[in-house]
């Protein structure tokens, strides 16, 4: 019997729980709480396994080449929500879109330090600053742009869309949206918050960028291989399509248009990192950066150096890789992030 | 010297045990047996298998539960009356097959089972077969298998039960049964009830300072029927039995979302009509099962709503040639046609997929030999050498104490939605493959009134082109063949039971280590290499002790399931959770054919918070009163 108690003791001592923790407990990360410095800082926003992961907030210091994960977390004590779709930075305020979660997470750009949090949303994509007190943000399923009060950080109304709406852009007073539902662009004028226009343009338009000449570019990506994806040159002026580029394979899958800050190249991921001119007259096949096995998830340009950002989500389940490169395609640093790196913020 | 007496007074008594038992082990599978009490599902002798006593069958109110209550496998549960998925020796949720009476009944629309949706109340045996014994069962379980049996009683004349439950978070679960049995019929009737609000509290560890939340549209009604009616030949019986089981559930939402809206709907009808018995020597089985699925999704905020439809047909023709008391040929034929349509997928999809298993089971004085081959046919694909060895050998001539090894390989076939779903099904997939070994000893020991048994195994498996979706550049998932996993691990098992005055005692305990390994990485950059996989506890460990006392029976069951990584890097973990179930019952007899039973049983005493899976709340203590009226 005395045996059997010590058995039971031992047992007992083996299996139970030495510290009070409660979810998902990480075991290589950072406990110091860290500053963002402007102009040389980029945060890193990872989204997080869709439904059981969290999204998180990397801190990665170009000048020490070093990064800090998850520092929402470690500064706040709670992590940021689930699927962390993209960041926008207003002074020195960061606006978070977190996609499962419905809400906007608003974070002091320097500690990380939790300022506020607009609800309301259904699946909140991207966030578009109009002015001073108002910003635009896109949605997954809501059928709608909500218009976010920044003042009171709540939203204050709404513009009718009919599905998904994706990335949006600001360029002369008017407001440029991808709808993914429609293959369509819609033109929105932000002083009376109204849909001006709607123009057909390819399959699931997913970015858009502007260039030096203030022609949009759009890349529609197909949908899930109905049609070839296509980089689409529109004009404003004449709301209008200028020239369209169709990739040549249904395999294609373009993405993460992007453009330089002198606004004459673009950047976008179709497998490889691909480099192109805005005065070019064919789409450019050869990879600019190869990705040698890896799966390009995010990409971005810091406007201030040319650096460009990509990441690879791995298995979608584990920290992700980011991968820096000088504006010329050479490599100079690779770093882990967190779990699914999607979206890259320039601190200015 | 008298210590000495009484050792070799409790070998003896041991020895006459183990004959008794062994021949009421051999009696199911010898030509003694009595032709209508046939068990079809016990394994082979060297192979690990888990049975459950009745004790612990009706502690727990579903599959899932007694499972994880009483075995060393591993249930991934998202929450209280939610889906529940297996992981069986680290293997996948596709990788443990599911029978029920001999027909199978895992989807042929993903290749799993959700656990939480068989109560107890529907079966009278169940039983796991670990590893290479699943072949015998079928191919693609790469894990092993779990089989629910019914029983048929004769003879036994009339007798009714009403059951009726009532318990935290608008627990409301009534079960009736009603048979009949004669020397030449049989005919039983169940009915069931299920009705839980599941609205209760949890600590929401994702926000801040953590405050306390209640848990929101995570209601369940489920409701089924069972029929069973069997005839009784001079040497075969003829029957049918016919399951109906309706679950209506909300999914409830995870820590991280603010709303949802989802529902789902599992509608399944099981029929099956079966000849058995006994022509001199052989014994055979006729069976045909239908099995039809309907899974309605539907998520209201995103718009969508997927009704999915699957069925099949499983016929088997199972034969046991007894050629003398230690020599038996087995053949089983089984020819499955599976069809599924579903929302994702372009048009109905339908194959054939048949296998015939030939063994023998030889006795050569200690030594127990089994060799099994299933040849498969899936479609027009041929896979002829599916085999596995088993071999145990009684190492001392008075002891029960013997060694076991076994070997084998087993396939499992992609599912249809691996293959069709639209966007994203892979027509090019191959078959997955598991190889596995096994090493065990097992003991069991009488003394005095105490029976002890104890049985330790070592496996390992390696499982190759092990189908994982994942997220492709278009946007949608994808399934590929990505990965190698290697898992090896240790599984013991002991239990006792004993008398102490008037008190009868029965304790058991298992215990798992498991390590499942990814052998397999992407690129330079992938961190998963050599990583244990996610939602795989190394450690798992329950055990339950049972004192009965006149009419008094108390019961305690804890259950640890270690520590497990959320993601594949294994950065993330959620931290072990031990969870302790304690039950009271008393016996009331109100006339010689009358009887109550009370129970008053507390789950989770301890009142532990823990997320079973990330950001996914259970509910803490809580009190289930149950009444169950018998008549004879």
């Amino acid at each position: 019997m005395r045996k059997l108690l010590l058995i039971t003791s031992i047992f007992l001592a083996l299996f139970s729980c030495s510290k009070d923790e409660l979810g998902p407990q990480c075991i290589s990360c950072d406990e110091n709480e860290v500053v963002t410095a402007i102009n040389t800082d980029v945060l890193i926003i990872n989204e997080g396994n869709f439904g059981s992961g969290s999204g998180s907030i990397s801190l990665y210091k170009s000048l020490t080449k070093t990064v800090t994960n998850d520092v929402f977390n470690t500064k706040n004590g709670f992590p940021i929500g689930n699927v962390a779709q993209s960041a926008y930075q207003i002074d020195n305020k960061g606006y978070i879109t977190i996609n499962n979660s419905s809400k906007i997470e608003i974070i002091d750009i320097n500690t990380f330090a939790s300022i506020g949090t607009i609800n309301g949303f259904n699946s909140p994509r991207y966030f578009l600053p109009i002015n001073n007190s108002k910003a635009y943000v896109t949605d997954l399923y809501s059928n709608s742009i909500q218009i976010v009060n920044l003042s009171t950080n709540s939203i204050s109304g709404s513009i009718a869309a009919n599905g998904w709406t994706e990335e949006l852009i600001l360029h002369e007073d008017t407001v440029y949206v991808c709808d993914m539902t429609n293959d369509n662009l819609l033109i929105i004028d932000p002083v009376t918050n109204s849909l001006i226009d709607s123009v057909k343009i390819g399959e699931s338009p997913n970015s858009l960028v502007v260039d030096q000449n203030n022609k949009i570019w759009i890349m529609c990506s197909g949908g899930f291989g109905s049609t070839s994806p296509q980089l689409i040159k529109f004009n404003p002026l004449t709301r209008s399509i200028e020239s369209t580029f169709t990739f040549p394979n249904l395999s294609d899958s373009p993405g993460n248009l992007k453009i330089n800050a002198a606004k004459n190249q673009l950047y976008f991921i179709n497998q490889n990192i691909i480099k192109m001119s805005i005065d070019a007259n064919a789409l450019n096949s050869s990879p600019f950066i190869t990705n040698n096995g890896n799966i390009f998830y995010g990409l971005d340009i810091n406007p201030i150096n040319e650096d460009i950002y990509i990441s690879d989500a791995i298995d979608y389940n584990q920290n992700g890789a980011i991968f820096r490169y000088s504006s010329e395609g050479t490599l100079l640093d690779q770093f882990t992030a967190g779990v699914i790196p999607g979206h890259f913020l320039f601190v200015n | 010297m008298n210590l000495l007496k009484t050792h070799i007074s409790s070998y003896f008594l041991l020895i006459s045990f183990l004959l008794l038992t062994i021949n009421s082990f051999s009696q199911k599978d010898t030509i003694n047996i009595i032709p209508f009490k046939i068990t079809e599902e016990k394994a082979p002798p060297p192979y690990k298998t888990t049975t459950f006593d009745s004790i612990s069958k009706n502690n727990a109110t579903n599959l899932a539960e007694l499972l994880s209550d009483n075995s060393t496998l591993y249930i991934k549960t998202y929450g209280s009356g939610s889906l529940a998925t297996i992981s069986f020796r680290g293997t996948g949720a596709s990788h443990t097959k599911v029978q029920w009476n001999g027909i199978s009944l895992n989807s042929p629309m993903n290749g799993q089972i959700d656990f939480s949706l068989f109560p107890t109340f529907f079966f009278d045996d169940a039983e796991v077969h670990h590893g290479a014994s699943g072949l015998i069962d079928g191919n693609g379980a790469l894990g092993g298998s779990v089989i629910m049996s019914n029983t048929e009683s004769y003879n036994k004349g009339k007798s009714a039960s009403l059951n009726q439950s009532i318990g935290s978070f608008g627990t409301y679960t009534t079960a009736v049964k009603g048979s009949y049995g004669n020397k030449s019929w049989f005919l039983e009737t169940k009915l069931y009830n299920n009705i839980i609000e599941n609205n209760f509290d949890y600590i929401n560890s994702s926000k801040k300072g953590n405050p306390k939340e209640t848990q929101t549209n995570a209601d369940l009604k489920q409701y089924g029927f069972q029929q069973a009616i069997y005839r009784k030949f001079k040497n075969s019986s003829l029957g049918t039995r016919l399951w109906y089981f309706n679950s209506d559930r909300n999914l409830p939402r995870t820590m991280q979302e603010s709303n949802n809206n989802e529902n789902q709907t599992d509608v399944s009808l099981r029929a099956l009509i079966e000849w058995k018995g006994l022509a001199k020597n052989l014994q055979y089985r006729i069976s045909s099962g239908l099995v039809k699925n309907e899974l309605i999704y539907d998520n209201k905020l995103a718009n969508i709503y997927s009704e999915n439809n699957s069925y099949f047909i499983d016929n088997n023709i199972n034969t046991k040639l007894y050629l003398n008391k230690n020599f038996t040929i087995i053949n089983d034929l089984n020819v499955k046609s599976e069809n599924a349509k579903a929302d994702g997928y372009n048009e109905t999809h339908s194959r054939t997929n048949s296998s015939w298993l030939f063994g023998i089971n030889k006795t050569i004085k200690r030594l127990n030999i089994d060799l099994f081959n299933r040849l498969i046919i899936v479609d027009k694909e041929v896979q002829p050498i599916a085999p596995t060895i088993g071999l145990k050998y009684q190492l001392f001539k008075k002891e029960l104490l013997s060694v076991k090894a076994n070997y084998g390989i087993n396939y499992n076939y992609p599912t249809f939605n691996d293959l069709f779903w639209n966007p994203g099904g892979n027509r090019n997939l191959v078959t997955e493959k598991a190889e596995m070994l096994e090493f065990g000893l097992s003991t069991v020991k009488k003394i005095k009134k105490s029976i002890l048994k104890a049985e330790i195994t070592s496996f390992y498996s390696e499982v190759d082109d092990w189908i994982i979706w994942q997220l492709t550049e278009k946007g949608y998932w994808s399934p590929s063949n990505l990965k190698k996993v290697e898992n090896k691990g240790i599984e013991g098992a002991f239990s006792l039971s004993t008398s102490i005055s008037k008190f009868r005692i029965n304790g058991r305990l298992n215990y798992a280590y498991t390590e499942t390994t990814n052998k397999k990485s992407k690129n330079n950059a992938d961190n998963s290499h050599n990583k244990q996989l996610i939602y795989v506890p190394f450690h798992k460990l329950n055990y339950g002790l049972n004192i009965h006392y006149k009419t008094i029976s108390i019961n305690y069951n804890y259950n640890y399931t270690g520590q497990r990584f959320t993601t594949s890097d294994n950065n993330w973990y959620l931290p072990a959770n031990f969870i302790s179930n304690t039950s009271i019952a008393k016996h009331f007899k109100l006339s010689p054919k009358t009887s109550i039973i009370t129970s008053f049983k507390v789950n989770n005493i301890f009142n532990q918070a823990y997320q079973p899976i990330a950001w996914r709340a259970i509910p803490g203590r809580n009190y289930l009163l149950s009444l169950k009226l018998n008549l004879n």
